[in-house]
């Protein structure tokens, strides 16, 4: 009995959970005629796939498909670049005093800064700079943002792995960076692998740095394409699910791919679930 | 400080972390001096404290900073106490746990946009999927005007923000629930405690440090709460749920007022410096 209830408990916030989303879906399946129909047809209606064709083959939404996808690789590609070498360092090497916990701190407490505070200053600058509307403003932007996430997550996943085996690898005649590139990072790939999901996805779903330093339709990134939709005067209801659905089905495959580190890359590597 | 400084050019390791701290310097230290300049500057391009002593009689401004509180402490609040109670629910179901978990975790990894998105959609009075299912089920729904009603409006939006973000409450409780060892349970239960005992005397303390963590991280995404405002009701009807970051916003992007907004921004960084304070020792003895 007990258990029935629970199990009860539990399918109903799972329903709860999933039916905006699978509202959402069935929008962008539905002829107009089905979208609003009363009462809502949560079931019973005929498919089509009009709204993806009109979205993704005639529509902009192919555009800022592509954007968002460059945006992610490239800032996810320099984040790792820039932060795996730092995250080495702030686990192997001798530090005097507490230099690698300030550092790492430090490191940290930029993460930490509420975009909307720098967003102003970094709009101004990337004005001067001439880098507005242009991917690689963006892209310089994400990477800073997703930098201090890569130096935690992986100085954790380094530190797990023992001294010695670089150590051996070192008497071998490898150098430090030789041992790091040959003899480390094959050891942690699976956290190099999450640590690089975490990153894209925190990319691909970002919006406010978007919305301001990208307005014009050739730089645009999918969140801030579909935002641009719903505050116009009529809404593609249809069109604009389509793209939503296109939206979430990556970040879904990339989460599912890495559950197993869920926890610790949601907690900025603090929780080693 | 200088010597210190100069003590770590020396460190080997140095040469590894001087890229990515010369990023963060560039796109993170500086903008933030940037803004201290900008927040003293006026639009003619002089000296100015007036962007500061705006600060203290702008009704919006209050206005904005308590829906802000409001929103965060409500929403947190639900949202400890529904991802607790569905983390201790889900644990206890044995095999289909892993199902049920991965099903519950989808509304937060979506888009925040998107996610927003879908609830337009739900929320709509005339042809949403709430109103007419309720309609269906019988109910008089004329008054029930969701997002765009004056009073029902930041209510709506703080339902969305706890749909979205309870997960990430169940999740890390989860986690928590699953570390903690089973041998102190076990023996409270010989001693003949009851369940509820065991849950008050002896789950609660061990999470304890879980739950702070967890409280921190989101509490500090809710103070600067912004994608789901936006697409939902863009701060409205009138100012009913405009939250700090959406007025500094407003302040910046449509009056292009960069000194005010700057201005304050500090104020927003002041309070979520407090909590990420607090998150960094609470952090801090986890690593060691």
């Amino acid at each position: 009995m007990k258990t029935v209830l629970k199990y009860i408990g539990a399918v109903i916030a799972l329903i709860v959970a999933l039916a905006p989303i699978y509202w959402l879906v069935t929008i962008s399946l539905k002829r107009e005629i089905d979208q609003f129909a009363f009462p809502p047809r949560w079931i019973a209606f005929t498919p089509v796939l009009t709204h993806y064709r009109e979205a993704f083959s005639s529509g902009s939404f192919s555009v800022y498909f592509t954007n968002s996808v460059i945006l992610a690789t490239v800032s996810t590609f320099a984040a790792l670049t820039l932060g795996v070498p730092a995250a080495y360092a702030l686990s192997r090497f001798t530090w005097p005093g507490d230099a690698r916990e300030e550092i790492a701190y430090w490191i940290l407490s930029t993460r930490l800064l509420p975009p909307i505070v720098t967003i102003v200053p970094l709009f101004l600058m990337l004005r001067e700079a001439h880098l507005l509307n242009s991917l690689a403003g963006l892209a310089l932007v994400y990477t800073a943002f997703n930098l201090p996430f890569v130096v935690w997550m992986m100085r954790g996943f380094f530190d797990e792995v023992p001294k010695e085996i670089e150590e051996a690898a070192m008497l071998d005649g490898e150098s430090r960076g030789g041992a790091l590139l040959r003899v480390v990072l094959p050891l942690v790939k699976p956290g190099l692998a999450a640590t690089a999901v975490f990153c894209l996805i925190v990319a691909w779903n970002e919006f406010l740095f978007a919305l301001i330093l990208t307005q014009t339709e050739a730089a645009m990134t999918l969140p801030v394409g579909i935002a641009s939709r719903v505050t116009q005067y009529e809404i593609k209801w249809g069109a604009m699910s389509a793209a939503g659905v296109v939206a979430m089905l990556p970040v879904l495959i990339f989460a599912s791919a890495a559950q197993k580190y869920l926890v610790r890359g949601l907690s900025l590597g603090a929780v080693k679930g | 400080m200088i010597r210190r400084l100069a003590n770590l050019f020396r460190v080997e390791g140095f040469k590894w972390i001087a890229p990515a701290m010369i990023v963060l310097v560039a796109l993170s230290v500086y903008p933030l001096l940037y803004s201290v300049k900008v927040s003293l500057t006026s639009a003619s391009g002089a000296f100015t404290l007036a962007h500061f002593r705006r600060l203290l009689d702008d009704r919006i401004l209050f206005a904005a900073a308590w829906q802000t509180l409001l929103f965060t402490v409500a929403a947190l609040a639900i949202e400890f106490a529904l991802g607790l109670g569905l983390a201790l629910l889900v644990d206890s179901l044995g095999k289909a746990r892993g199902f049920f978990r991965a099903g519950l975790l989808a509304p937060m990894l979506l888009p925040p946009v998107v996610a927003a998105v879908a609830w337009r959609l739900i929320y709509n009075p005339q042809f949403g999927a709430l109103n007419g299912t309720l309609r269906l089920l019988g109910f008089d729904t004329t008054r029930l005007t969701w997002t765009s009603g004056q009073s029902s409006a930041l209510f709506s939006v703080i339902l969305v923000d706890i749909w979205e973000w309870t997960p990430f409450l169940f999740l890390l409780l989860s986690a928590g629930l699953q570390a903690i060892p089973v041998e102190p349970v076990e023996a409270a239960r010989i001693d003949g405690a009851g369940a509820w005992r065991i849950f008050c005397d002896v789950t609660l303390p061990l999470l304890k440090p879980t739950i702070l963590l967890a409280l921190l991280l989101r509490g500090m995404d809710l103070v600067r709460i912004f994608d789901q405002i936006f697409i939902l009701t863009q701060g409205g009807p009138g100012t009913a749920t405009e939250t700090l970051s959406l007025y500094i916003y407003r302040t910046a992007f449509r009056f292009s007022n960069f000194g005010y907004a700057a201005a304050m921004s500090f104020v927003l960084l002041a309070v979520a410096t407090f909590a990420s304070r607090r998150l960094i020792r609470a952090m801090g003895p986890r690593r060691a």
